[in-house]
């Protein structure tokens, strides 16, 4: 069907010829605009859309900066500028200990930070969408089964299980911490998922679809899932800051990401063995996965508000 | 009026009529508790065992003969199959008046449960301090903020949460570390106790300083935004209105009347603040070296002692579930209007 341009309120005044010609805004109109009113929601979607650029764009202006190791550089004071080989050098931050550009690396490191992020985001909200979905629409031993299941992955120690699941498979690959992530993950997506099921599964246009002879499938995934989504937005946001604490607190441990790999967490690692010579090393890191965290939970608020106003 | 019997210590907040259904509660969330803690068996298990290498991997060593290495795998039960091992390995498990019940340490021999009995007052210490320092700290935080709401106090208190919580523990640990251990010099950078200090408190407390505020931070800035909000709501509720209606001082409709309303829910923070502090203990403790169980966790996983892992990780799924039922029984013995089922 077109859009129409539908014009609420056209009963007319008696006294007054005023029509209001306001027009009727859909949901996803009244999301944005109840998103911009959220200044500090706008500034954390902002701040993470320049950490995204600025990890895609400084490894491609510096190349392999990020890991090469120059014996020549090693803790030389920052240079920006083109060096005697006419080799562009942007190195604001300086050089480690092991003579890596500090700034290329961190750049580097907040893109691997965010893409485990993202990547861990993806599973928790495939899992819980479809634990949550199948335990909210069919209930009964469904239902009890599959939230049993959340109740023991929630019981789990989850931080010291994806310590163990990395460590026992992983040899550093980000594919076994982005799973390990995932898979300890879910049960928040999946609550929120099926109590919204619960909710909309008794709910008219539920019913008329069903009575129009609509299979399960397509009442899941056409009519359930997308009203269903927006607490899920929120989490997942919020899941995105955790993650990326998690992959930190990992690598920190020496369990995750390890050089020439760079991650905000093993950037901590390297530069707490040189606290006394450069402490600015600590610094930088840990301000980019504060940015990230402090960033993360504004645009979630900002989210909340503006996807699924009855919920605060 | 029918006279009070005598009730116990905890008279004033729970109601004789009440005192059997609680315990009938407990009792079946306990029974309850059963399968869970069967499903944190399972998967730890799995963990452990559907990992790449065996436990003997660390015999495989270029001298050893084939019959020795057949003799560990026939005295570890690897021969077996899975679910008859899981099942030794779950009733030996459980039988915890054992010494060997957990089994031993690979990395140096000792049963697991002497090397958790030996560490754990030490995290129940760090822990139970951050708990208590939580508590002390954020309650008047959030009370204040809530009393004074939109008033300077709250501004700086709700952004100091945010601030708070936005930093991650172990970040928070390492920049104690850096100001407090080597910059300033004037806390210690690891451990319990000072080498000789023979168990003195006033050291142990120096030493737990650093840790504790690492652990506490976050705790604090999340109960604080909690009982700011939790307290705001019972304000503006109408017994509240009331009471100040019939003329009594504000002090007093505050901090009796709304204050113990808010406080209920907060009851419930407390169970589930108890796992959190478990798991940031781990890495905590790992930081600080402060010898706890969290610590020891760490380092079996790091040295793929699998029975220690697999005991971490029960302790941690059994702590979770108490959690949760202490929350949930202290919830309904301090609000008679919560019903037990």
């Amino acid at each position: 069907m077109a859009q129409l341009d539908i014009v609420a309120g056209v009963a007319r005044d008696e006294d007054d010829d005023a029509i209001d010609r306001t027009p009727v805004r859909t949901y996803w109109q009244l999301a944005r605009q109840r998103f911009l009113r959220h200044q500090l929601a706008v500034a954390g979607l902002v701040t993470l859309v320049a950490l995204v650029v600025f990890s895609i764009l400084v490894p491609a202006i510096t190349g392999d900066a990020w890991k090469t190791a120059e014996l020549s550089k090693v803790n030389a004071p920052p240079e920006i500028g083109f060096n005697e080989e006419g080799e562009f050098v942007l190195a604001p931050l300086g050089y480690s200990d092991i003579g890596q550009n500090v700034f290329a690396r961190l750049a580097k490191a907040t893109g691997t930070s965010l893409s485990i992020g993202f990547a861990a985001v993806v599973i928790i909200v495939v899992i819980g969408v479809t634990v949550g979905s199948f335990a909210g629409y069919f209930g009964g031993w469904i239902d009890n089964v599959l939230m049993r299941v959340v109740d023991i992955v929630l019981s789990l120690p989850s931080l010291f299980i994806i310590l163990a699941l990395v460590s026992f498979w992983g040899g550093g690959g980000i594919w076994v911490i982005i799973i390990a992530i995932g898979i300890t993950s879910w049960t928040l997506a999946a609550r929120l998922v099926r109590a919204e099921f619960l909710r909309l599964r008794e709910m008219d246009f539920v019913h008329a679809a069903r009575a129009l002879g609509t299979g399960s499938r397509r009442i899941m995934s056409r009519h359930m899932l997308p009203p269903a989504m927006a607490p899920v937005i929120v989490a997942a946001t919020l899941g995105i800051a955790d993650s990326v604490v998690v992959e930190a607190a990992l690598s920190f441990l020496g369990f995750g990401i390890s050089q020439p790999e760079a991650s905000l967490g093993n950037m901590l690692t390297e530069a707490q063995t040189y606290f006394f010579r450069n402490p600015w090393l600590v610094a930088w890191p840990g301000l980019v996965l504060i940015l990230i965290v402090v960033s993360a939970s504004f645009l979630g608020d900002g989210l909340r508000d503006a996807l699924d106003p009855r919920q605060k | 009026m029918a006279p009070a019997p005598a009730a116990g210590a905890i008279g004033p907040l729970l109601h004789p009529d009440r005192s059997i259904p609680v315990a009938g509660y407990i009792l079946r969330r306990l029974i309850q508790a059963i399968p869970i803690l069967f499903g944190v068996a399972v998967i730890s298990f799995a963990l452990v065992y559907l990992s790449p290498g065996d436990p003997i991997d660390r015999f495989r060593t270029p001298t050893i003969r084939p019959e020795q290495l057949q003799g560990l795998i026939r005295q570890y039960g690897l021969d077996r199959p899975l679910p008859e091992q899981f099942w030794s390995w779950l009733t030996s498990y459980v039988q915890i008046w054992h010494e060997d019940a957990w089994g031993y340490s690979f990395l140096d021999g000792q049963p697991v449960l002497g090397k958790i009995a030996e560490r754990l007052p030490a995290t129940l210490l760090l822990g139970g301090t951050a708990l208590i320092v939580t508590v002390v700290v954020a309650i008047p935080l959030g009370i204040l903020a809530a009393v004074r709401q939109y008033s300077w106090a709250d501004r700086i208190i709700s952004t100091m949460a945010t601030i708070g919580y936005a930093i991650p523990s172990f970040l928070l640990g390492l920049y104690l570390l850096y100001f407090g251990g080597v910059v300033l010099g004037w806390f210690p950078l690891f451990g319990l106790e000072s080498f000789g200090s023979q168990g003195d408190p006033l050291d142990i407390a120096w030493h737990l300083v650093l840790p504790v505020t690492a652990l506490a931070v976050q705790q604090i800035a999340g109960w604080s935004r909690y009982v700011r909000a939790s307290m705001l709501e019972v304000l503006h509720q109408d017994f509240v209105r009331t009471a100040h209606a019939k003329g009594l001082p504000g002090r007093r409709v505050t901090y009796r009347h709304a204050l113990r309303n808010a406080l209920i829910p907060v009851i419930t923070l407390v169970g589930l603040t108890i796992p959190t502090l478990l798991a940031g203990a781990a890495i905590t403790e790992a930081i600080f070296s402060y010898p706890g169980v969290g610590q020891m966790g760490v380092q079996a996983v790091t040295n793929r002692d699998y029975p220690v892992v697999l005991a971490f990780v029960m302790i941690g799924g059994i702590g979770v579930v108490l959690g949760n039922l202490f929350a949930d029984v202290a919830y309904a013995v301090a609000d008679p209007r919560i019903k037990l089922d």
